[in-house]
């Protein structure tokens, strides 16, 4: 690395140890063999604005737009950790965030102009990230911003920005399928930017992120991957939901390091207990660990700091939510937190599968309890009704088969019980 | 009013030692199931999964092999008869049950006095035995779905996808246990509130009593077996028939 890069980032307090030690997380959660942590931090300088071409931008390749739309800005927060930089907000500024409505000092005219700027200098060539849900309701009236709605039919420059980009990323599960903006009833008709642009026709490979806020270093993990090995290595290892794979393939569950008491048995049944001081499984108090697929236990949170569960409250799924409907977002998916089913629906009324089941269970031993006071009133209790002569059809259409004469001549039909 | 003989041949060794393989799998199966969708009992999720996972395989093979060996072994397609044809034929629809669902359905719910005649399994527990089949392999199926080493494998993550993740998986696995509760619930009922021969010959293939006899050829009843049985024949109850 060039001492300017260096110093420039020293000058931001972060030490070369610690930003070679967050690289080492990117390439981790990329999960390419091959790809090492030098690699990383040479794609990150060379790409950057402070970096060989000293700080001349022209060394920018891969500007990055950030649009926030539905939002509570926790994703932004979860980067831009104010008084202590995290080394994913650094980057992310070194990669030219040319536009971010947060983050950006300019605003108004001069702010949207970089945008525009932007998508014409680097057309293909940009990432766009997409943080919060696209509002819907009144054809985008719903939420405006910079003079028009942002997700108008067609036209919205959400569409403008996003079609000439080389890939968006949806960080954060508000972009990814609605997240809690998209909750029932869904009042904005929310819904995540792969569906919107699908809707729209615009084909630019969408990365989604999931989680409740979006992972920094995941994040930062896919922007890098893309520099390093282009946009078909990212969209290669995307899975069904349009997930990187790698990070999000395995459950929580899997790798969690509260595991071994799960097997155990060992549970905190509820806070403030014994078993939570012990720091046993958060399984009974409806951690959703192990139906969800996320990198939390690798990757954790807040600088390697902690997760979760490790904190001591149980996952509440935030990475379940499908991208490809609204109807499927993951509050719905997951809610209530810490219940071990969601709450399902039909219409407007909502239920929980277990009182259904037991119900219906219920009904039914009562209504077999009823029936057999039925058989033992008609006296079928004792080896049933006698036969009927014959089949019900045969008497009505008459009996076609056999034809022949039956081989026993006589029939005896005898009383008999039990015992007797 | 009588019961047709329960012959053994109606439930042969190898059918009656898969039937107690179900009960066995179902029974440790619904526990364990219990056990591990919320841990009533501390300290034993591990054992749970193991017995869980244990079951699950043992009852999938079991199914298959009760579907294999319906092609080769021998049983009698009606109770009251000591003729027997291939077991799969019994799963197949006999001319003895023709038209009789509805006399059944009617049967069950008191707008029929007379037991509907038919072969082994009348119309409704026929259907209802082949839809456990299935539910059994369906069951499996949304259970390798949410077990960690499979289910990344396609053709069952399909399906998680198609579903819309895991968590509508489990909801689908957990009201799936209270089907095969329900079923279970009505199977011993009516295998029961009619007598408990049936029930003695499936598990313990016991000596039957003696009881009615039915032909295969004509479709009906053909005349009595008492088996060893003292009987005592009451003149006026005793109905002779010519033909």
């Amino acid at each position: 690395m060039q001492d300017s890069f260096i110093e420039s980032l020293e000058s931001r307090g972060l030490t070369r140890r610690a930003f070679l030690g967050f690289c080492g997380t990117i390439a981790a959660a990329i999960g390419i063999e091959g790809v090492t942590a030098a690699d990383v931090a040479e794609a990150i300088e060379s790409n950057s604005l402070i970096g060989t071409n000293g700080g001349l931008g022209e060394g920018a390749l891969a500007p990055v737009i950030w649009m926030e739309l539905g939002s509570c800005t926790g994703c932004t927060e979860s980067f831009a950790q104010a008084d202590n930089p995290d080394p994913a907000t650094l980057i992310l500024e070194y990669l030219a965030l040319n536009y971010a409505e947060t983050l950006s000092a300019a605003a108004g005219y001069s702010l949207e102009e970089a945008r525009e700027e932007t998508i014409e200098a680097a057309k293909g060539k940009y990432v766009v990230v997409i943080e919060g849900a696209v509002m819907t309701r009144y054809d985008g009236e719903i939420l405006r911003i910079a003079g028009a709605p942002t997700c108008a039919p067609h036209e919205s420059h959400l569409l403008h920005t996003c079609k000439d980009a080389a890939v968006v990323i949806a960080a954060g599960s508000c972009a990814v399928d609605g997240g809690f903006c998209a909750a029932y009833p869904n009042p904005g008709d929310a819904e995540g930017i792969q569906k919107y642009l699908k809707d729209n026709g615009v084909s630019t490979p969408v990365v989604n992120l999931p989680s409740c806020p979006v992972n920094p270093a995941n994040l930062v993990a896919v922007i890098v991957q893309y520099l390093l090995l282009g946009p078909e290595s990212v969209v290669a290892g995307l899975n069904e939901f349009n997930m990187p794979a790698a990070m999000y393939g395995e459950t929580i569950h899997d790798n969690c390091e509260r595991r071994g008491h799960f097997e155990n048995g060992e549970f905190v049944y509820e806070f403030g207990s014994e078993e939570e001081a012990k720091g046993y499984c958060l399984y009974a108090l409806g951690c959703k660990g192990p139906q969800t697929k996320a990198n939390c236990p690798q990757v954790r949170w807040n600088r390697r700091v902690s997760w979760c569960v490790a904190s001591g409250a149980p996952c509440i799924g935030c990475c379940n939510g499908d991208p490809r409907t609204t109807v499927r977002n993951w509050i719905d998916v997951d809610s209530p937190f810490l219940g071990r089913l969601k709450t399902l629906r039909l219409g407007d009324i909502a239920f929980q599968p277990t009182p259904v089941a037991l119900g219906v269970t219920g009904l039914l031993t009562a209504a077999l309890v009823v029936h057999g006071i039925g058989m033992k009133a008609t006296g079928r209790t004792k080896g049933g009704a006698p036969f009927e002569k014959e089949r019900e059809w045969d008497v009505k259409h008459g009996k076609k088969e056999p034809s022949t004469v039956p081989v026993v001549e006589e029939q005896v039909v005898v009383d008999f019980e039990e015992g007797k | 009013m009588a019961h047709l003989v329960h012959y053994p041949e109606a439930h042969p060794f190898v059918f009656r030692f898969t039937h107690w393989v179900n009960l066995i799998c179902m029974l440790l199966l619904i526990l364990s199931g219990i056990e591990i969708h919320y841990p009533v009992v501390p300290y034993l999720m591990g054992v749970a999964r193991g017995v869980h996972m244990f079951c699950a395989f043992v009852i999938l093979i079991n199914l298959i092999f009760r579907i294999v060996a319906a092609g080769f072994i021998k049983s009698a397609p009606a109770y009251g008869t000591r003729e027997t044809k291939l077991d799969m034929y019994t799963f197949f629809p006999q001319k003895d049950n023709r038209h009789q669902l509805w006399p059944w359905i009617k049967y069950y719910l008191f707008f029929k006095k007379e037991h509907p005649l038919g072969g082994k399994y009348g119309v409704p527990q026929k259907l209802s035995y082949l839809l456990i089949a299935v539910a059994i392999l369906f069951m499996g199926y949304t259970g390798f779905c949410l077990w960690a080493p499979t289910m990344n494998i396609p053709f069952f993550a399909g399906f998680t996808t198609l579903v819309g993740g895991l968590m509508k998986v489990r909801v689908i696995h957990y009201f799936m246990m209270f089907f095969f509760i329900c079923f279970t619930l009505i199977h011993i009922y009516l295998a029961n509130i009619e007598g408990i021969d049936p029930t003695k010959v499936m598990l313990l293939g016991t000596k039957p009593h003696g009881g009615l006899t039915y032909s295969l050829e004509t479709r009906n009843i053909s005349g009595y077996d008492p088996m060893d049985e003292e009987i005592i024949v009451m003149e006026d109850k005793v109905v002779l028939e010519k033909d």
